[in-house]
Order: C-alpha cells, then structure tokens, then sequence
C-alpha cells in the first residue's frame, strides 16, 4: 500500500504527457458551449460594429511564457474585428509583447486585406505600467507619439483623431499579470469611463469575478477554455478548440491521480486504526 | 548628510504622494495637466528602472560565474544568450539602433523561433509538477479539505468540454462555484488588500514607514 501511496513521479508525467500528446494527434469531438462572459465580449464587439468606424484598443499585457494561452485569444479578437471592419489599435504594455502582437497583427491582417494605418496600426511597447494609460487618457498622441515604425501618430489616418481613451468605441487588455484589476480599471475604465472587457490566463479569471460583478469588465475571456468559446462564437475552429482536447484529457489525468491518492490514503489510514 | 539621506526623501514622498491623491480626484484643467506631467515622469523612472534590473541580473550571473557557483554554466548560457540578442537588437536587420526595429530580422526571428517557445517550454513543464504534486499533497484529510477537493474537481470538469460531456450539470456547478463562493472570497480578499495598501501608503507619505529608504528603521 506504502508503494502506491509513493508511485514513482515519471509514471505520473508519462501518462500526463501521452494525455496532451495523444488528443493532439487524435481528433474526436468534444462539445465547447460559450459561457455568459465570452458572450459579452463578441456582444460588444458586434456593437461597436454597428457604429460607423467604429475603433478598438487592444492592449497586449503578455508575455512568451503564456503564448499558447493567450496568442488564440488575441488571434480570435483581431479577426472578430477585421471581419466585422472594425479598425484596430494595439499597444504593448509587456516588454515581450510587441514580437506577440506584431505577428497576430500581420498575419490577420494579410488574412483579410488590410491597410495598415487605415484599418490597423500598431503603437509598439512603451514602460510605465499604469501610468501610460494615465497619459492614453489625458492625451493619446501624448503617450504614444509614433507607432512601432516610426511614423507620427498624429498623421496616420487611424490615429489622427484619437484625442483620448473616451475616443476608442471598445478596449480590450490581454493580461497575463494584474494589468486588468490594478492597472486599467482604477486608472483607465474608472477615471475615463469607457466600455472595457479582458481576457486572461485561467489561473487569474477567478481573480476577476467581482469586476464583472460591478459591471468595471463588460465580458471576459479566461485562459484556452474562453479562447475555444470565442472560436465556437466566429464558427471558425482552430488552436484553442484543438487544444481543448487536450486540456480536458489532462484534467480527467489530474483528477484521477487526485481520487486514487484519496483511496490510497484512506484505505492506509483504514488498515493503520484497526487493532 | 541625515537631511539628504532621510528628510529630503521623506518631504519628496510626503508632497508627491499628497499632491497624487489630490489631482486624482480634481478635475481643473490645472490639475490634469499637473497629472498628465507626473504620469510622464513616473514613465521616465519606470523606464530606468530597467537598467537598475539588468544591472542586478548581470552581477549576479557574474558573480556566479566568477566564483564558479552552482549552476555557473547556465549564468554563462544567460550571458551568450543575451548577447546575441543584443547585437541583433543593435544590428537592426542592417538599419542600426537609433531606428525602430525592423518588422523582420535576425531578432524577430530568435523572438519567435527560440525565445517564444522555450519560454512557454518552461511554463508548460509547470503541468507535470502540478499533476504530481497534487496526487502526492491533495488529500481530504479535514472537513475542509474534503469540500476543496470536491469544489476543485467540479471546477477542473466543469470548465473543459468534456465535463459537459459527461453531464450538462458540471459546467452549471462550476459556473456557480466561480460566480457565488469564489466572488464572494475573493471581493473579501481584494478589499483587505486594498485597506493594507491604503493603509501602507499613507504611513510611507507621512514619514511613519520609512524602510525603503535602506538602512533598517531609525
């Protein structure tokens, strides 16, 4: 009983491995239904795209590590936007997102035709946390004076008339830390008041139910799980809903080792009580 | 020297953070453009802040290697790696460091074909870990951990497509938990941090926590 209760830990990352590596290569169905706060984030994507020029900020607040959680998420929102003609500003506020965003940007942007400076522009990353969109609020030209290429922002077509964040129809952060809860809602939506919603990494959506609550976050999206229920939304499958299979494999994984260690535990406890 | 070490610190920290307080909740033209140049010094010294963490990271791999310390290898890995990156940086697929970086290059190229996925690499190995870990410590040994365990099983099913596949009330119960037991918790949590942090704050602008000017308290 003593061996089971120590089972050697390569067995366990063994059959960890083949349940990601197996659902990967094999495919079957699993069924993906979009939650209340996903819904909300394509909702109001599909409102601003009522509007006429309608504009999006997408802010990447994330780094290399979480790429595969976060890269679906932002590829989704960017080709939700450019299928609907919604222009797209990004910005960076992790110095490892522009490489992130930039590759996003291009590839969807080729995928559906646009210009850049028209339809799309791209700010790059600047340092300062919350205090850039302090100054995006104040003055966005001011804050973002050239985009990642070098070119003013007050002469691209796209970004010309932006004066503040009040000007953007929608904004949008992809977080990987706390720029959600400590950085956008206390210094971006609550000081300018504009429509705000996320998207994060799994382990931090639980974090940010009471936003949602008092209505700071308008939708969100967590982790690989949100980013398939976006993909079910757009009726266009790809890398989340593919990994999904995987997830839910890994978890069945997880949890079997949980409920096997329990018996272990208590039939040991059992034995060790009786006289 | 006491006055420069210690007062002049404190009377900055006092008038900066009592004048940040203040222009947060006026909205004069005046007050603004005050904010709007504060928020563009705090972007200054953020930005130095980068050169104080590089410094800081380049001793210490330094030290490692000069001493020959555990692990020296890999603080040489660090250094090479960095290197590398930096000259490409520099080089700028050929346009030089006073342009911005060129939409593709030997930088772009490392980014996404070596720094990206060994980054996430490391990050996914966190699974095995935590696969591990969990069948070794997660036991329902209390009352309390007994509902955790089951609260967390109904999570992890409840928020993967095959939780729903197994039975339609798994997501509606993991909804729940998130939406109820853990919003509660959690708004609980974030108004006792944020107290601590107000609480905090106003001891360093009024000169009564003084232990980030170094030395130990007086």
């Amino acid at each position: 009983m003593q061996r089971l209760m120590n089972i050697d830990r390569r067995i366990i990352f063994v059959l960890v491995f083949l349940g990601v590596a197996i659902p990967l290569l094999v495919d079957f169905y699993l069924p993906i239904k979009p939650t209340s706060t996903v819904q909300a984030v394509y909702d109001e994507i599909e409102r601003v795209a009522a509007i006429d020029e309608g504009t999006v900020l997408l802010s990447f607040s994330y780094g290399a590590s979480t790429e595969p959680e976060m890269q679906p998420m932002a590829r989704s929102l960017v080709r939700h936007c450019f299928s609907r003609d919604i222009k797209v500003v990004a910005i960076c506020l992790w110095p490892e997102a522009p490489g992130l965003a930039q590759e996003v940007l291009q590839t969807t942007a080729a995928e559906f035709g646009k210009t850049y400076g028209v339809d799309y522009a791209f700010m790059g990353y600047k340092p300062g946390n919350y205090s850039v969109i302090l100054n995006m609020g104040q003055d966005f030209h001011d804050a973002f004076s050239r985009d990642a290429w070098g070119a003013r922002s007050n002469t691209l077509p796209l970004t010309r008339d932006i004066r503040s964040l009040r000007d953007f129809d929608f904004v949008f952060d992809l977080a990987a830390g706390d720029s959600i809860e400590f950085w956008w809602i206390p210094f971006g939506q609550e000081k300018f008041g504009f429509p705000f919603a996320g998207g994060c990494t799994a382990v931090m959506a639980p974090d940010l139910f009471p936003f949602l609550q008092s209505r700071q976050l308008i939708g969100l999206i967590g982790g690989l799980a949100g980013a398939a229920e976006y993909e079910i939304l757009m009726d266009r499958r790809d890398s989340a809903t593919e990994a999904m299979r995987a997830q839910s494999i890994t978890h069945v994984i997880i949890i079997a080792f949980i409920l096997f260690g329990n018996a272990v535990f208590f039939l040991t406890r059992r034995r060790s009580v009786r006289p | 020297m006491l006055f420069l070490s210690r007062t002049l610190p404190v009377i900055v920290a006092f008038g900066f953070g009592v004048i940040g307080i203040a222009i947060y909740y006026i909205p004069h033209a005046s007050a603004q453009n005050l904010e709007r140049e504060l928020a563009l010094w705090l972007r200054i010294v953020l930005a130095f802040a980068y050169f104080l963490g590089l410094y800081s990271l380049a001793n210490l791999h330094w030290e490692r290697i000069r001493q020959r310390g555990s692990g020296w290898g890999y603080s040489l890995v660090a250094y090479i790696s960095f290197g590398v990156m930096f000259l490409f940086v520099v080089f700028n697929d050929g346009s030089g460091p006073f342009k911005p970086q060129a939409e593709a290059g030997g930088y772009q190229w490392l980014f996404q074909y070596v720094h990206v996925p060994c980054t996430s690499t490391m990050f996914s190995i966190l699974a095995f870990f935590i696969a591990s870990a969990a069948y070794r410590t997660f036991r329902a040994r209390t009352p309390e951990a007994a509902i955790l365990l089951v609260a967390a099983v109904i999570v992890m099913l409840g928020r993967v497509p095959i939780g729903r596949a197994i039975a339609d009330v798994l997501p509606l119960a993991s909804e729940w938990l998130m939406e109820v037991p853990n919003l509660a918790a959690k708004r609980g949590i974030l108004l006792g941090v944020s107290l601590g942090a107000i609480a905090t704050s106003l001891r360093i602008i009024f000169g009564i926590e003084r232990s980030y000017l170094g030395g130990g308290e007086e």
